[in-house]
């Protein structure tokens, strides 16, 4: 039978439990004595755990600042909703009133133009278009309820319309000037050469009678001449877009100035107006005070 | 059954780990005392290694209190946790474990004693105090880290004799 070693000897094995006994008896020891000698460790201790505090200070921080960036990322989406939702409206809005603003744009036009031919001319709303078909043409809201006679002249801002072709009760149709049965009696603005205006459809029309022997420029401006005893002369007609020579007379192709399948309002010109109407002299102001009265 | 021992390397470095962890936790109370109580109670304790147990459950202890800094004279809890760490570890070479329900049950006893006997060790060392609710947290998750323990490390066995 070996000896039996003691474990309480100088050995490995003892030195191990000494200390064991030593470290477990002195923690004991050190938590009967009490708080008092505990400032010193709690510094040590302190600054032991500054790493871990400022990891929870900036754990914190960050915590914070995430939270405020999903507030104001929430916000901003909020208001950005709320600003689509009123450009929807407001684009609705827009597109409704898009139309009644084009018509109140082409009024104001027809007052200025009304503004400058000094005659009593009537304005009328077009209520259908049936220009693209053959033979299509312009019906005006008005007929012989408001005294209009075939053959008065129609304008626009732009220029020569046509004339009233059929006159109803309530209703009247427009021929357009570029109608193949219109005719319009013109004159170009340099040469004054005078010809009859004959619709070729499309916004174009023929100026006919014209002499091989006149000079006429493409772009040039053409008016009417008032010979027809439709229109009085000087209204807009359009521009000479071509220009050819026929055997006895020249092929001069115009284009109309009248937006004629984009019109809501005409003038209509009074029957068998004057040859030539001068427009009206624009109203004198009053000289305005050389130095402002001041008042006591 | 019993389960073979854990090298006492691998025993090592997963107690150095929780001990960093119980720094790192510091902002987290209840998971501190968590994994505290992992440490004193699961990977510390190793029979036949009496003082190996007792500085890594004092180390464990201290660690805790030093992130608290919350007692006016220390030293209550690393003085508890060897206690029970090395009781931990006199059962565990005294008893093997054999099955995971008696793993459970022996570290839910020593956690309910580690909590009397930390309170205690700190009322004579800091005066009264709250009990505080990590060691509910620890009885609460204790199914899911005496999981972890028992398959990283295995209950540890008693040691071989020659």
């Amino acid at each position: 039978m070996p000896p039996r070693v003691s474990n309480w000897g100088w050995t490995p094995a003892g030195r191990r439990r000494y200390l064991l006994i030593l470290l477990w008896m002195g923690h004991g020891a050190w938590v009967l004595v009490g708080p008092r000698p505990g400032h010193l460790w709690s510094r040590l201790a302190g600054r032991l755990a500054r790493p871990a505090e400022g990891l929870a200070s900036r754990w914190e921080a960050w915590r914070t600042g995430r939270q405020d960036r999903a507030r104001s990322l929430a916000q901003l989406q909020a208001e950005n909703a709320a600003l689509r939702a009123q450009v929807a409206a407001l684009q609705m809005a827009e597109a409704q009133q898009a139309p009644r603003v084009a018509e109140a744009g082409e009024a104001l036009k027809l007052l200025g133009l009304r503004q400058q031919i000094p005659l009593a001319l009537v304005g009328a709303r077009v209520i259908f278009s049936t220009r693209p078909e053959a033979f299509g043409g312009l019906i005006l809201a008005g007929g012989r309820d408001r005294g209009f006679v075939p053959d008065q002249g129609v304008i626009a801002p732009g220029g020569v319309v046509g004339r009233l072709w059929s006159v109803g009760a309530t209703q009247s149709k427009v021929l357009p000037a570029d109608a193949p049965n219109a005719s319009v009696g013109v004159m170009l603005a340099r040469s004054r050469a005078t010809g009859v205006l004959q619709g070729l459809g499309g916004g174009r029309a023929l100026i006919r009678y014209l002499s091989n022997q006149e000079v006429v420029q493409v772009g040039e401006a053409v008016y009417t001449s008032g010979l027809d005893q439709v229109f009085p002369r000087g209204l807009l007609v359009g521009y000479v877009t071509d220009v050819e020579k026929g055997e006895l007379e020249l092929r001069v192709t115009v284009q109309l100035a009248a937006p004629l399948d984009r019109l809501h309002f005409v003038l209509v010109l009074p029957p068998q107006p004057p040859l030539e109407v001068q427009p009206p002299l624009l109203p004198q102001t009053a000289p305005a005070p050389a130095s402002p009265r001041r008042t006591p | 059954m019993t389960r073979p021992a854990p090298s006492p390397l691998r025993q090592d470095l997963f107690c150095a780990l929780a001990l960093a962890l119980v720094f790192l936790c510091a902002p987290f109370p209840r998971l501190q005392a968590v994994i505290h109580v992992v440490l004193v109670l699961a990977l510390a304790p190793r029979p036949g290694a009496a003082l190996r147990t007792a500085l890594w459950a004092a180390a464990g202890g201290w660690a805790l209190e030093g992130a608290a800094r919350l007692y006016p004279h220390m030293g209550g809890t690393p003085w508890a946790d060897m206690t029970v760490a090395l009781l931990a570890a006199w059962i565990a070479g005294r008893w093997p474990v054999e099955s995971w329900r008696g793993w459970l049950l022996r570290l839910a006893g020593l956690l309910l004693l580690q909590t009397a006997l930390v309170h205690g060790a700190v009322r004579l060392a800091s005066g009264p105090h709250p009990w505080g609710t990590g060691w509910a947290w620890a009885l609460a998750t204790a199914p899911a880290w005496a999981w972890a323990v028992w398959h990283l490390l295995g209950p540890v066995a008693p040691p071989r004799r020659p």
